[in-house]
């Protein structure tokens, strides 16, 4: 119970160093999140469906679903989904759900026959993921003080839109800790990601995404903390945390794992050389003093720490998984899944295929590639104008012209943050180490993409990607719009860093004002 | 200053931008029968007629919408028709032969009393030309559609439209009213202008925000 107390006590303080500036920006990310989940009708963000029966299941039976031969939602839930005209309105642009008090009083009266809400848990695209989202998300489902479907996805949903303002929090705090003297920084870099259309979009769902989101934004945060101040023991522990965090929501956190490593491994090597050595940034009130402002040996310390908080919940499931709940091995059929995909003539996809489909996804074919895998730019074309806005489940976005826009707009902005890179140069070199770690989560994200893409595009013949598939790095975005801003003269930076966020804000309203007249209108 | 005089620049083009968009006149949609035209779903021959069940009439419905094919020739008068329980027209339109090119045509319909009142729907070729419409070709259940009294397995589609042009200001009490439908109970006609509410304030917030933060340093 003391034990309990004092944690509580540190975790307060350490809420209490978050300045006013950034609970104000976690403020208005929560409020328009919440926005958002009023705004899409109920199932229309992509995979709700699978999301919301996982964690219905879940909720109503208390293990994560057996994944076997049968129907993956509950009869509730397929009753709410005939009757919101689910089916009829995915895919198809001009179809609209429930708008009319006939449609909405049939609604109502196919829910009060009472079909049940405990479905056979049947495998789906989810069931293999990792139940702590759901496991969360059970909470609100239960708080509902209603038990129709609808009020309790609506609650679930406020449980997206909160993970989503976190998500901006560590964002704020991450970019707070790059640019120690930059007031402005990071409210320009927490608010460009909390009014990201397609983030929103994404975490106003029922969705285990906004899991991911969070865990990812925290990770970079603990672990460029652990940098600036000193791998200790505490903050091997939030390293650990925000890791296990990620590891037991998505398994597409796996391909940071390697990244983080490497950072780890960093912090140590540059860590005891000598005691407490200055930071290149010599002001500010979040300049730590580096990572020798810890010993060596406490810093490996800190880093097993960290990798026993990360390993022993991740093995405990993988025990659940393979005993208790009997869902085919240790890893719930996660792996297995992405690295088996049946594939048509028996065809086997070597690392070659899986590198040159990864490098494609990215850049253009070199001439030694075997093969051409795209007959477009994934990387103009699904990553960034899927960034820009394609909603519902992918069925609609803004007009062409605004794509063509905003791929001009960004050119100008990539110019830009090159000056600002050059600009930020001293910033940026006081924590190269944790640059070249961040590099390789990124780069082993792409990875895990590409060797899922590749994988899904032979057994189905679809395409895999989507631009939140590359919503992890968020927090690298919001560096990304703070160095965009510092190519103006000092001056002037706070300035360019506003337009920016109004712009941000005002592509946010367009894409809410496009939603309503897809669904409304 | 220089943070304040930005933003009320930007915020100036976005008010812009927002009045632009939301004047924008175009004919706006009033619900359908929430069948997909994925296929040409019934065959009408000569002077036939397709009746099915729940046309799902809305209130506030000028035109119905349907996907037609005519084999490469004008299109026949067509008369639609929307009945009670009770055989009794509830709404018709007609569509004079040759008034639009095949394809997606508009059939202007009159208004009804009490649309929820329409369970069943006909449509009828008045004149000698074989066409087919587009819906849906669901297994057999009770909602097929029927071609001369014969039950199909199919569903034609209609897509219903609001009279005239309309701009989103025009729209903004019908448009409450749907933002509260089909979603959790709690929500209703007052959730609409709440988000605006909690919207406006989340941008003062920012606002100020910005403003601050620039000041800090700037």
């Amino acid at each position: 119970m003391t034990g309990a107390v004092r944690v509580l006590g540190r975790l307060r303080g350490q809420l209490g160093r978050v300045p006013r500036a950034g609970w104000l920006v976690f403020l208005v990310a929560f409020v328009n999140a919440a926005v958002w989940t009023a705004v899409i009708p109920p199932f229309q963000v992509p995979d709700e469906t699978g999301h919301f029966a996982y964690a219905q299941y879940v909720a109503e039976t208390g293990k994560p679903p057996p994944q076997g031969p049968a129907p993956q939602f509950s009869p509730q839930e397929y009753t709410a989904l005939a009757n919101l005209f689910f089916f009829d309105v995915i895919g198809h642009e001009q179809e609209r759900g429930v708008i009319t008090p006939a449609e909405q009083s049939s609604l109502q009266a196919s829910l009060a026959t009472g079909p049940s809400p405990v479905g056979p848990g049947g495998a789906s695209s989810i069931t293999n993921q990792p139940p702590l989202y759901y496991a969360l998300a059970a909470i609100p489902y239960w708080l509902s003080p209603s038990n129709n479907i609808l009020d309790r996805l609506e609650f679930m949903r406020l449980l997206s839109a909160l993970l989503a303002a976190l998500t901006v929090l560590a964002t704020f705090l991450f970019v707070r800790e790059l640019f120690p003297s930059l007031g402005w920084a990071p409210i320009v870099g927490g608010l460009v990601v909390a009014f990201q259309p397609q983030f929103d979009f994404i975490s106003s769902g029922v969705q285990g995404d906004s899991l991911l989101f969070f865990a990812s934004a925290a990770t970079f945060l603990a672990l460029i903390r652990a940098y600036r101040h000193g791998l200790t023991l505490r903050r091997g522990v939030w390293v650990g945390l925000a890791t296990v965090i990620g590891l037991l929501g998505k398994l597409t956190f796996v391909a940071f794992v390697p990244g983080i490593v490497v950072c780890l491994a960093l912090i140590v090597w540059r860590s005891g050389r000598r005691s407490c050595g200055g930071s290149a940034v010599a002001s500010g009130a979040a300049v730590g003093s580096g990572p020798r402002a810890v010993t060596r040996p406490r810093a490996a310390l800190g880093a097993g720490v960290a990798a026993g908080v990360a390993a022993v919940p991740v093995a405990v499931y993988g025990l659940l998984n393979a005993t208790a709940w009997n869902r085919g091995g240790p890893t719930g059929g996660g792996f297995a899944g992405a690295a088996t995909a049946a594939l048509p003539g028996n065809k086997v996809i070597t690392l070659r295929d899986s590198l040159d489909y990864t490098w494609e996804l990215l850049f253009p074919k070199l001439p030694f590639m075997n093969h051409a895998y795209f007959g477009y730019s994934p990387v103009r074309q699904i990553f960034f104008d899927g960034a820009i806005g394609r909603f519902g489940w992918l069925d609609y976005g803004f007009p062409p012209r605004v794509y063509t826009l905003a791929q001009d707009a960004f050119a100008v902005l990539a110019v830009l943050a090159v000056i600002g890179l050059w600009r930020s140069r001293r910033e940026l070199a006081a924590v190269w180490p944790m640059v070249l770690g961040f590099a390789v989560m990124a780069a082993g994200l792409v990875g895990a993409i590409g060797f899922a893409g590749i994988r899904y595009l032979m057994s189905t013949g679809l395409p895999f990607e989507q631009a939140r598939y590359l919503f992890p790095l968020l927090a690298i975005y919001a560096v990304f719009i703070v160095l965009v801003s510092r190519a103006a003269p000092r001056r002037w930076a706070p300035a360019l860093g506003a337009a920016l966020v109004i712009l941000a804000m005002a592509h946010g309203l367009f894409a809410e004002l496009l939603t309503i007249s897809r669904y409304y209108g | 200053m220089r943070v304040r005089v930005v933003i009320a620049g930007a915020l100036a083009v976005v008010v812009a931008g927002l009045l632009i968009t939301l004047s924008h006149r175009a004919p706006r949609d009033a619900g359908s029968d929430h069948i997909v035209p994925a296929m040409f779903a019934a065959t009408l021959p000569s002077a036939g007629q397709v009746c099915q069940d729940n046309p799902y009439l809305p209130p506030g419905a000028a035109t119905a919408q349907i996907l037609v094919g005519t084999y490469g020739k004008p299109v026949p008068a067509l008369q639609l028709r929307f009945l009670d329980p009770s055989g009794a027209v509830v709404s018709s339109g007609h569509l004079p032969a040759g008034a639009q090119p095949s394809g997606t045509i508009s059939i202007p319909i009159s208004p009804a009393a009490a649309p929820g009142d329409a369970v069943k729907v006909c449509l009828a070729v008045a004149g000698h030309a074989k066409i087919v419409i587009a819906g849906l070709g669901i297994p057999p259940d009770p909602t097929d559609e029927y071609v001369n009294g014969v039950e199909q397995a199919g569903r034609i589609s209609l897509v219903y439209y609001r009279a005239g042009q309309e701009s989103w200001w025009s729209l903004l009490g019908v448009l409450d009213q749907r933002f509260g439908l089909g979603k959790a109970g709690f929500f209703g006609d007052w959730t609409l202008p709440a988000c605006f509410v909690l919207l406006l304030a989340c941008w003062v917030l920012v606002v100020r925000l910005l403003i601050r933060g620039g000041a800090e340093t700037g």
